[in-house]
């Protein structure tokens, strides 16, 4: 009998197990946001969410009128209780595990970035997978409102496009949070974001803008952001970002046109590239080394010029050179006088190199950079030249 | 004492190895990484090697008193009285780090995976399988850990072969230009923590073994093969991650594998390394437990530790919810209070028990044991 009592007292344990989990969250309570920005509003922050409704992503047929995503804004003192207050407005809890972007309006990025940023590394949901980008000339609010065209996620449309043009065009910087945190306590690289901008705020929130071929708001990278610490004191123009990148050895795939030798253009394409950077102390001087070695194709003529010549490709390897030479030091260059930041990492690279000299170096590192030697050594080796060997406006034209 | 108990040479080495692997493997990376930076690894290697000396000590004293427990050992070289009084200092170590142990498991879900759900949830949970583990005895934690182990290996090597793309080397450089003193202090930290509280495995070590020759060794190697793991995880912590992120991780190898991502398809498997967590850290809780009943037991003359298993259980679950009144509270502890404790504990009174044993033995060889 008391055998009976005590199996049936068990099995009935076995009823909490049944209730299921505790901190159970399923998924058709919660508003998975994919793309977060931060703007300031007054002393406290505006945050935009930009919410999945699943209704439109993920169900076998669409009802096609309503927009794929929703976007919540609320203020807050700090972050986390502009967050919550979202729920205000939407139906569900925010959740924060799928975030595709993080984005940063200008004004806030020019006061400073550290203060914010500390919920998304605190908080236990939030990876650290995404990118952070800054919204140029704009807020953060307003970059997330735009609706794109092929991806119906826009902010998925953000993080896609800045990791394919890192890739097949370069002057992006694909930035992940906690990239940036370690930039930011670094005494030896300044932070550096990509920039974003809006065209045509007005139709882009409209679900008009992607019934149209080419719709007319969009977003676009332009360039990258540069910090001094956490805030923003300036941006970079495309080539200018590219120079940065072919620093940072962040240069995976590229193209660049060049003039021929008599004054038309060839342009190749950039199939590998490697930088290493030497930092080194010279008669009591810091000194930085840069190297980059590449490998180029061919990938467009436009003059008249015998590439079937080992001659022409020997002389056109030092075009190239002499140009990705130009390139970064004009990068550098401007960083140096007109932004007064390492954003390159070259303290870095002292640390890494002769710790004992950093040491006596980073007390005033910003300062010093200012007017650092810098070399540049380029290394260009052409490869292959596409698959015709001549192009065809030599007998066209001659 | 170990109740005629007896486990193989090799599922006593697999112990050993889950024992040092414990707490350790998920929170030590962030203390090596705040003492000695960059070079933490280095850190973790010189603690590895100062483990093995603290490791030859424990085995000269298994071969002073190769037939009895911790307690029989401290009677028979302090006397009956200090002995007691020696072994009541064990029993304390081992409920202090058995709830404490207890609560890092339940602070590390209430963390990072249910922050909504009571500590006392997990805790209860957790507590409660070590109480069978330890009410099964010895031979069943033993069989447990051999079975154990292969996944443990296959989910370990899993998570380092795909964290291998995201090592940036860099981020170990320059491997000098810390000095000798925070590696020191570094090693020490992880000494304390995975190596010190093996002084709790005199309680059945070298008695419980079908063999004794080899035994020794299988400490040793035990002991040796989970500091490799540990190695292994803070190297990667710190090449993956950077040593700045790593410090001011609380679990810096949980937010090591949240960074596996292979060709965006497996990716979210961080779940994967706290599972393996909890296979270590089961075996540190129940050992600590094993402590406390056996040592209790012992004391108070039982016959049996196993009766005692789940009173002491019941202690520790309770104890482990007041150990810490808050996070800080636990960081400040273990960075300060807890390391000495464990010296003093896991070092001294060792060394105490075989210079005492040695002058006993001296004159007249076997004396009463």
């Amino acid at each position: 009998m008391i055998r009976m009592l005590s199996m049936l007292l068990c099995l009935s344990l076995f009823f909490m197990l049944l209730a299921g989990c505790w901190s159970r969250r399923e998924l058709d309570e919660l508003g998975i946001s994919v793309g977060i920005g931060i703007d300031k509003a007054g002393k406290g922050y505006k945050v935009t969410t930009q919410v999945v409704s699943p209704g439109e992503i993920a169900a076998a047929k669409p009802s096609g009128n309503r927009a794929p995503v929703t976007v919540y804004e609320a203020t807050g003192e700090t972050v986390i209780e502009a967050i919550r207050k979202i729920t205000t407005m939407s139906s569900r809890p925010i959740y924060l595990a799928h975030l595709r972007v993080l984005v940063i309006g200008e004004a806030l990025a020019r006061e400073g970035i550290h203060k914010p940023l500390d919920h998304f590394s605190r908080d236990h949901e939030v990876r650290t997978d995404y990118f952070v980008i800054v919204a140029k000339g704009t807020t953060a609010s307003n970059v997330l409102k735009i609706l794109t065209p092929i991806e119906k996620i826009p902010a998925n449309n953000l993080y896609l496009s800045l990791d394919t043009s890192q890739k097949e065009w370069a002057p992006a910087a694909t930035v992940t949070l906690d990239e940036l945190i370690s930039d930011i306590v670094s005494d030896g690289k300044n932070p550096a974001l990509s920039a974003v901008k809006v065209v045509d705020k007005q139709i882009g929130q409209t679900q008009k803008n992607i019934e149209i071929i080419k719709p007319p708001g969009h977003l676009r990278f332009s360039g990258i952001a540069v910090f001094r610490d956490d805030k923003l004191i300036g941006f970079l123009n495309e080539k200018e970002s590219k120079g940065y990148n072919y620093v940072t050895d962040n240069v995976k795939n590229t193209v660049g046109s060049m003039a021929c030798p008599n004054g038309e253009k060839i342009a190749v394409e950039i199939m590998k590239s490697k930088t290493k950077v030497k930092a080194k102390m010279s008669n009591g001087n810091p000194r930085i080394e840069i190297k980059v070695s590449m490998e180029d194709n061919i990938g467009e003529v436009e003059c008249q010029i015998d590439i079937t010549k080992r001659e022409t490709i020997a002389e056109l390897e030092k075009i190239a050179e002499r140009r990705v030479h130009d390139n970064i030091m004009n990068t550098v260059k401007k960083v140096q006088r007109d932004l007064k930041v390492d954003i390159f990492g070259f303290g870095e690279a002292m640390r890494m190199e002769n710790p004992a000299a950093w040491n006596q170096l980073k007390q005033n590192w910003n300062e010093r950079f200012s007017d650092l030697d810098v070399f540049v050594t380029a290394d260009v080796k052409i490869r292959r030249i596409g698959t015709v060997a001549n192009s065809f406006h030599k007998e066209g034209e001659e | 004492m170990a109740g005629g108990e007896k486990i193989s040479i090799r599922q006593f080495t697999v112990l050993a190895m889950f024992y040092t692997i414990g707490t350790t493997i998920l929170v030590i990376p962030s203390t090596l990484a705040s003492d000695a930076k960059q070079n933490a690894w280095i850190a973790s290697i010189a603690g590895l090697l100062a483990s093995m000396a603290i490791v030859a000590l424990y085995i000269a004293i298994g071969r002073l008193y190769p037939n009895t427990t911790l307690a029989g050992m401290l009677e028979a070289a302090f006397g009956k009285w200090l002995g007691k009084l020696a072994t009541l200092a064990f029993i304390f170590f081992s409920f202090v780090g058995g709830s404490a142990v207890l609560y890092y498991m339940g602070n590390f879900m209430t963390t990072q995976i249910m922050p909504e759900t009571p500590i006392g949830a997990f805790i209860v949970l957790f507590g409660g399988l070590v109480v069978i583990g330890v009410r099964l005895g010895l031979e069943v934690l033993a069989r447990t850990a051999e079975i154990l182990f292969p996944w443990f290996l296959m989910l370990f090597i899993v998570s380092a072969l795909f964290l291998l793309p995201e090592i940036d080397l860099a981020n170990v450089k320059p491997i000098v230009g810390i000095g000798l003193k925070p590696i020191a202090k570094a090693s020490l930290a992880y000494t304390g923590t995975a190596t010190l509280p093996l002084v709790l495995f005199l309680m059945f070590f070298p008695a419980a073994l079908n063999r004794k020759q080899g035994a020794g060794k299988a400490l040793l190697v035990g002991n040796v093969i989970g500091g490799l793991f540990i190695v292994i995880v803070t190297y990667l912590s710190i090449s993956v991650l950077g040593a700045d992120f790593s410090s001011r991780n609380l679990y810096p190898s949980y937010a090591l594998a949240k960074k596996i991502n292979i060709g965006n398809f497996i990716q979210r498997v961080e779940i994967l390394m706290a599972g393996m967590w909890f296979l270590s850290i089961f075996f540190k809780a129940a050992f600590y437990a094993y402590g406390f009943a056996a040592g209790l037991a012992r004391l108070c003359g039982c016959k049996d530790y196993r009766p005692l298993a789940l009173p002491c259980g019941m202690i520790l679950i309770a104890y482990s919810l007041v150990v810490y009144p808050n996070v800080v509270y636990m960081m400040d502890f273990d960075s300060t209070v807890y390391i000495p404790y464990a010296i003093s504990t896991g070092l001294l009174l060792p060394l105490l028990l075989l210079a005492a044993g040695l002058i006993r033995k001296k004159p007249g060889g076997r004396t009463n044991e």
